[in-house]
Parts: structure tokens; sequence; C-alpha cells
């Protein structure tokens, strides 16, 4: 019966495995081919099936003047606009959280949970409801179509999730550690930022992967707050399409897009392992 | 170090609710600078309350809290220079032993000297000196309480050090030398030690005196002497000592005479004041001893069970339904079936709705 379940649980891990690594392989390939190699028959194996070339790559770092659609300068700007809102959202979100779980706030019958919903609520929202507030918003304060105005909007998309993941970990932080401190001689912002928060460096890891994640795979509001001066890199690899699809140089922005994550997943996934989120004060 | 007062200190979580239920009921008492004092009660009574309104995690509803004189009811625990040790090790998991122990000391800005050398004291005292540079966490959980311990023992000059059960994880040898270094450190450093337990040995052993608590009350103040051979209600009589003490319902029959049933029992309590019907008779079982005949203030009682625990018997017997139970030394024959047991009248407690007169 154990073997039953070995073969059962590798048979599955095996099939999930190629379900994951399958469309990766799929889009390496393709960005290798060229029209030829795409259209004229199924092929799979660089220079087995077909001739390897580099026109799917060399096209996303030339200027559309020589024939190509630089992605370069999107992908700084997807850079920089998830890097600011997430660090903002962190910080923001991490001293909301900490309130959140020490002290008790009451407000008619608003209470802390009830606080903490509408932090997550703002993520329950569909996104097309917000879109026309946020046109509006950015508009009036004149930051439509701007990295700024997208750093904005980011960072309430992204704080929610910052104070969703860092309450439930404080909450997981025995309030006799923040109390040690204070009884250590450190007052209570001292305690929180010498003692509570380097013992929350996995959630702050966690929270801040989250963040990157949503902010850079944001196709949505990067698409309707921004038109010809500022482009984020969801919005320029859509705009590789056109009428003959170019499946080589989409299958290696593709691949561009992903790789910060799967670098990030790489470093961030010790810290996704129980132990680590568990705190382990105790 | 220094003279704690509480004055008249209450404490409710709830105060603004309209039926308010307290944890702490209206007392005060004084802790004398240098002394050893343990709070004894079963869990829930109010002593973690207590030691956290001293060291001001918690503001008290009511009342006032004094360190030598000086009112420090509103002043926040940073500046009241106190140390707190937990029940469950808390240790700063991304620092070293080392650090821990010295960052008491680093938050009030203590040289470097100075630091190194209450450290390495300190560490030295609590066997932790051959692990000053390993990361806390990676110690077992009775080295990370000791870190705890350290924590609190490492400033000379705080007004006490209040500790809430904090040998609960350590094993029972290491347990024994501590509470021993304790009372060292105390006698040398001449620090007021505040030690909350719900362990009677560990309270008699380490304090001069014990406070016992009940639901929120302070049932008795005393020395360990007292405490177990004139508790002050029926509720002491019961949590300290082991057998807890027997109690019978009883009515008086003459001025300093209580019965047991039919049997008349002497007491040295004049009774003669007293109209209450709620009457017990206490007795502790380490006082009950067997007699050779049946002479004034024996009682015949039908044996129901002996233990022998190694240095003396454990002897459960019963008289009119009622059960008694008599530590009885090991060398001394005991018959089968029945036997008399003597009560010293000096010894017998009597309680007028369970508080002693």
């Amino acid at each position: 019966m154990e073997k039953f379940y070995t073969i059962l649980k590798y048979t599955f891990i095996t099939l999930w495995t190629v379900f994951i690594v399958a469309p990766f392989l799929w889009a390496v390939s393709t960005s290798f081919k060229d029209f030829q190699s795409v259209n004229s028959k199924v092929t799979y194996i660089p220079w087995l099936d077909f001739e390897p070339t580099l026109e799917g790559w060399r096209v996303l770092v030339k200027s559309p003047a020589r024939g190509g659609v630089d992605i370069v300068e999107p992908y700084f700007n997807s850079i920089f606009v998830t890097c600011t809102a997430s660090l903002i959202s962190i910080v923001l979100g991490t001293l909301a959280a900490y309130a959140l779980s020490r002290f008790t706030f009451k407000a008619g019958f608003v209470r802390n949970n009830d606080i903490t919903f509408f932090f997550i609520s703002q993520r329950i929202m569909p996104p097309i409801v917000l879109s026309i507030p946020f046109f509006i918003f950015l508009s009036t304060i004149g930051l439509l179509d701007s990295l700024l105005g997208l750093v904005v909007v980011y960072i309430v998309l992204l704080m929610p999730i910052a104070v969703w993941i860092m309450v439930d970990f404080f909450n997981r932080v025995p309030k006799e550690l923040d109390e040690t401190a204070l009884i250590d001689g450190c007052n209570p912002y001292q305690a929180f930022y010498k003692v509570v928060l380097p013992n929350s460096i996995p959630g702050l890891i966690v929270a801040g992967m989250f963040c990157i994640i949503f902010g850079w795979i944001d196709f949505f509001f990067a698409f309707i707050l921004t038109f010809t001066e500022v482009q984020l890199l969801p919005v320029k690899v859509v705009a590789l399409n056109s009428s003959i699809t170019p499946w080589w140089s989409l299958s290696a922005s593709a691949l561009v897009s992903v790789a910060p994550l799967i670098i990030v997943a790489f470093v961030v996934e010790r810290y996704l392992s129980k132990g680590n989120l568990s705190g382990a004060l105790k | 170090m220094a003279k704690i007062q509480l004055s008249n200190i209450s404490h409710s979580y709830n105060p603004n609710e309209l039926s308010p239920t307290y944890a702490l009921n209206p007392f005060s008492m004084t802790w004398e600078n240098g002394k050893r004092y343990a709070i004894l009660g079963p869990s829930g009574c109010g002593k973690t309350t207590m030691l956290n309104i001293v060291s001001g995690l918690v503001k008290p509803t009511k009342g006032k809290i004094l360190f030598d004189d000086i009112d420090v009811t509103n002043l926040i625990t940073e500046q009241r220079n106190i140390a707190q040790v937990f029940q469950f090790p808390v240790i700063y998991n991304t620092m070293t032993v080392y650090d821990n122990l010295a960052f008491p000391l680093k938050c009030r800005n203590f040289s470097k000297e100075k630091i190194d050398e209450r450290v390495n004291s300190v560490s030295d005292t609590l066997k932790l000196s051959s692990f000053l540079n390993y990361p806390a966490r990676k110690l077992t959980a009775d080295q990370k309480q000791l870190i705890s311990l350290g924590r609190g023992l490492v400033r000379e000059d705080v007004a006490g050090v209040l500790m809430d059960e904090p040998l609960t994880v350590i094993d029972p040898d290491l347990k024994f030398r501590l509470r021993r270094s304790l009372k060292e450190i105390n006698e040398q450093y001449k620090t007021t030690l505040v030690y909350v337990t719900h362990d009677q040995n560990e309270a008699m052993t380490f304090a001069d005196n014990i406070i016992v608590m009940d639901q929120g009350e302070i049932v008795q103040v005393g020395l360990p002497k007292d405490l177990f051979e004139r508790p002050k209600t029926t509720f002491v009589g019961y949590f300290i000592g082991s057998p807890a003490m027997n109690l019978f319902e009883t009515e008086i029959v003459s001025s300093n005479e209580v019965n047991i049933g039919s049997i008349k029992i002497k007491t040295n309590t004049d009774l003669s004041k007293v109209k209450n019907k709620n009457i017990k008779l206490g007795i502790r079982s380490e006082f009950i001893d067997i007699a050779d005949n049946q002479s004034n203030n024996t009682i015949k009682v039908k044996i129901n069970r002996i233990e022998d625990f190694g240095n003396f018997k454990l002897l459960t017997s019963t008289i009119q339904n009622k059960m008694i139970k008599s530590k009885i030394d090991r060398e001394k024959p005991i018959s089968e079936g029945e036997v008399n047991l003597y009560i010293p009248p000096e010894k017998c407690c009597v309680y007028v709705d369970e508080k002693l007169i």
C-alpha cells in the first residue's frame, strides 16, 4: 500500500512539474525560432528540428525606428514602480499591521478586525470599480501618465497585501517580546524597530515578495492610467502583438518578464517554509 | 533597589462595562527593599496582573504604585527601571546570547566595560559563559529561559526583579540550583525579588514572605511557617501543604471544644463568643499522630489506606464517614483495621465562615 502511495505521489509530482515547466520550455524553444520555424510545422528541439535564431530577442532591445520594440525602458519603469510602491507599501503596511496587532481600536461599531478587513477589501473589490476614481484622482493631481502616479496607485493596491500578511505575522509574535523590550529599557518605538522588526524579517520578506509579484504583473492599471509618456512592461509586451502574432519575440519578452519573479521566488523560497514563518520565538 | 508600595490597588480589564469584573480587588501592600517575596495562588487568581501593574505593563484601574515613596503609577515601563521575567522564555532571536544579556544595559547607555563586566558575571552565575557567542535561538528551552533570567539580573540598579513562574521550563535539578543562585544574588546585591508561582514548595523554599492570592484577593501574607501552621482561611489551609489541611464541618460544644461527629475535640481557641453556624475545624496531617491509647483528643478511626512515601507513611482513614489524612513516622507500627489518632489542641485551627478565629 505504501509503495502504491509512493508511486502515486511521484506520478503526481512528475505531472505537476511537466504542467509547470512545459510552457517555459515551449517559450524558450519558441523564442529562438523565426517565422518559418513557427509556422511551417511542429518543431521543438533547436538544431535538430529548426535552426535557432536570436531575432526574437534582438527585437526587444532595438528601437522602433530600427524595426524593434525596445522593452528596456518599460522594463526599468516596471522595476522602478514595483520596487518603490512595494517598499512604501511594506513600510506603511508594517506600521499599520503592528498597530492593528498590538493596540485595540474602537470607533463606533468599528474594531481592529473591521479595519483589517477594510484594507483587505481593497483587494477583494474588482479593479474595474477603482479605475474611474483612480483616473479622475490622477488627472486632478496631474499625475496621469506618469511614474509617480502609478506608484501612488500601486501603493493603494499593494498595501492591503502587506497589512494582511504582517497583521497575521505580528499576531504570532508573542506580546511578551514587546513587553520584554519595554522592561529592558526601550521606548515603544525602539521596541518595535530594535526587537519586533528584526524578528519579523521572514514576514517582511514574504510580504515584500507578494507586493513585488502583484505589482510586477499588474496590467490593468498600467494600461488605463498611462498613454504615451510612460509605459510599463506588461503593457509593452501586449503591444508586441500585431496582425501576425510574433510568437518568437512574445516568448522572449515573456521569459524576460518572468525572470525577476523567478529570481525573487528562489531567494525567498526558504522563508516560505513553515518554520521560518512561525517566528519561533518561544 | 527600592521599596515598592502598592497603595489601594485594584484592576479590572473591563472597567467601562456596567458591572465590571475585577481581576484584582482593592489591596495595599509593601515590598521591602532587598527582601524576597513569593506570590502564590492558583491560575487566574491575579498574580500576573499584579506583576504587570508593578512593571507598568498594565495601568491599575485604581490605586497608586510607589517606588521609594515616589509615585510611578503614570510612568511607562521604560521609566520604571524594573526587571521582569516571564513564564516562557522570551529571547531576542536575532541576537547572540551576549547581546541578549547586554541589551538592557545598552538600552540604558552603560559603558562597554561595565556591560562586559555585568554580562560576564551574570553568565557565570547562570552557567551561560560558554554560549555567549552562540545565536540565542539555537539554545534549548531551559537555556533560553536562563537568558531571560539573565536579562532580569544583569542590571544592578533595578527597583526590583519580578519573576512570573520563571522556572517552569527548567529541569528540576537546575531549578533547585537556580533558586539557590537567586537567593545568593538577593543576599549579595540586596535586590528585591518577587517570585510568582503556583508551586508551594518553590514559594516556601525561596521567599522570606509569601503572599497567597485567590480570585483577585490577597488572602494571607506571612512567613512560610505561619502559612503552614495558622492558615488564615480554609482556602490557604487547603492550598498550602501536601496533602491539604484536614477540614471538618463541626459544631461548638463548649468554650474551647468542637465535635467531630459525637467526639469532642479540645482546641486552644476561645469559642465562647462564636455565634455563627458555619464552623470548620482544620488540622494538618503532619500534626496528627497515632495514640497509644484512647485519651483526651484522640479519635478512633477506620483505616482505609496506608501509602509509603519513603520518609513517611500517609494514613488515610475515616471517622463517621469523614476522611482524615495523617502523616505517620514510617518506623511506627500501624495496626490493621482501626487506630487511635491524637489531635493536638494547640495545632487545631477553627474557622468561622472560612476565616480563622
